[in-house]
């Protein structure tokens, strides 16, 4: 093999295996390096995919990828106690899709080596080679890879970046901690506990007291044969944490509204994984001299509360970080300014279009009584008006009786916020 | 259930030096320890008022290294395809 490279690209995750596939398709010879046993032995996610802008990047997707469910199903639910407010939406449209993200890794992986790149696992890039702060290559071992330009798409923990001096050390206002548990149900049953059809899946989000009220929420999406159910916790504020966050998990998945769905399943697999929140704030400009960076490690990720887009962010940030090196070889000019179109690409595409234009709803998921009160009194009202013996209440007179919590004037006032941030 | 019993499930290649390595000398007078309750994985265990860490089971998150405040946690990413390896991720 030889040592020189047009790119390297530093891990086989969704990004990296994007930005690697779409510079094979246009000819440039590619080194992807990968420090798991295979490629999408190290990636976590949630459980659902947002298909577009990924039909846009693999033409064969829809009829090659690991697809195992479209989300046709979604639920959003208010949980305190034993109750639950729910809202469902159904269709028929097929616009997400749920999957194992270890075989969707690997899947992207096996495109990028079949259009031409070098695909090399069980590689830990010890730092980047560096020339008067210009990238110039890795390392690895004693060794030196050379190459144009290097795509860092290394993942949330970025030791890389850190390291060479690009980013300072993640801050815990900067993550949420994702765990998840995957958890095998044969296939006919959850067509027939969650309502679905062959193919066909559901994507659950929940807020409530899973976390113990602190800001975060959970998950249940549906695999073919398993169901993945998960938590998240903003990282700033968990650490007032009472208890072993696997005891929240637990809780969850014996939870009296939740354990209907989950009996006689078996836990296949536990993972737990970072996801950035800070937004376009984790790192300054995605490129430098000599590197450019996409997916996670550059915070390419959006949660809405209702839903989560990682994924599909982060592949296409690498499939734009490829058209960037594509530009930056034609003029010759691999520096800052040479790749500083990266940006502007992205600033062009949904990814950071998304980001800037729901910064503002990001910061709101920061809120404490977002997540310990309004559940409850969501839950309180519906009660009142759903479970009554002889006298059912007005809806005012429910409002007035569950708002003892949290004021109607802070109740408007966030309402307005919440208005205002979307 | 016990935690071990839900780490089980999955698969490692353990490797024999650790990827992560703890000062614990600096995590005396650190009076929250957040990395027991908040370690997925409850790699950190107290012993008497010492904070013990084992990297066995490592889940390679990284949320030690981001709310340890004491900087005592220094993380690497395991060597040639050793550590966690996700099934389903």
């Amino acid at each position: 093999m030889s040592r020189r490279f047009d790119a390297v690209v530093v891990g086989a995750g969704p990004a990296g295996s994007t930005a690697a596939y779409t510079l094979a398709k246009k000819g440039f010879k590619v080194l992807l390096l990968e420090r798991g046993r295979v490629a999408g032995s190290k990636n976590v996610f949630g459980g659902r995919v947002y298909s577009k802008p990924l039909e846009e990047i693999y033409p064969n997707l829809l009829k090659d990828a690991p697809i195992q469910r479209w989300v046709v199903k979604e639920r959003f639910s208010l949980a305190a106690g034993d109750t639950m407010l729910s809202l469902d939406y159904e269709s028929g449209e097929r616009k997400s899709f749920i999957c194992h993200l270890s075989e969707l890794a690997a899947w992207m992986a096996k495109q990028a080596e079949e259009a031409g790149s070098f695909l090399v696992t069980e590689i830990v890039v010890d730092g980047f080679v560096l020339k008067d702060g210009f990238v110039k290559g890795v390392k690895i071992g004693g060794e030196v890879v050379e190459s144009d330009v290097v795509i860092d798409c290394e993942g949330v923990n970025r030791l890389l970046l850190e390291r060479a001096g690009f980013v300072k050390g993640l801050k815990a206002d900067q993550v949420a901690l994702g765990v998840k548990e995957t958890l095998r149900i044969p296939s006919t049953e959850i067509e027939s506990r969650f309502g679905l059809g062959e193919k066909e899946g559901l994507s659950w989000i929940l807020l409530g007291d899973f976390t113990n009220g602190l800001p975060g929420g959970a998950f249940l999406y549906t695999n073919t044969a398993a169901v993945s159910l998960g938590l998240v916790l903003m990282l700033k504020s968990a650490h007032s944490l009472k208890e072993h966050i696997s005891n929240l998990l637990e809780n969850l998945r014996l939870h009296p509204l939740l354990s209907k769905y989950l009996k006689e399943s078996s836990i296949v697999e536990y993972s737990s994984h970072l996801i950035p929140e800070a937004g376009s704030a984790m790192l300054k400009h995605p490129y430098s001299d000599g590197l450019l960076v996409a997916g996670d490690a550059a915070g390419y990720l959006l949660n809405l509360g209702y839903t989560y887009r990682g994924v599909d962010f982060a592949a296409y940030s690498g499939y734009l970080a490829a058209q960037a090196y594509e530009k930056a070889h034609a003029e010759g000019d691999f520096s800052k300014m040479g790749l500083a179109w990266y940006e502007h690409l992205l600033k062009q595409s949904f990814v950071l279009k998304q980001m800037l234009k729901f910064r503002k709803f990001s910061k709101l998921l920061d809120d404490e009584s977002l997540f310990s009160k309004y559940p409850k009194m969501f839950c309180d009202v519906a009660k009142a008006l759903f479970a009554f013996d002889y006298e059912v209440p007005t809806l005012m007179e429910a409002l007035k009786r569950s708002k003892k919590d949290v004021g109607l004037l802070k109740l408007l006032l966030d309402g307005f916020r919440v208005v205002r941030s979307i | 259930m016990r935690l071990e019993d839900i780490l089980i499930n999955n698969v490692w290649d353990v490797d024999y030096e650790p990827h992560i390595v703890v000062d614990s000398e600096k995590c005396v007078g650190c009076d929250t320890k957040p990395c027991i309750n908040l370690c997925p994985a409850g790699c950190f265990t107290l012993l008497g008022d010492k904070i013990v860490f084992s990297y066995e089971g490592c889940l390679e998150c990284g949320t030690c290294r981001v709310i340890c405040s004491r900087g005592a946690v220094s993380w690497n990413y395991p060597v040639s395809g050793k550590g966690i390896h996700y099934r389903f991720g």
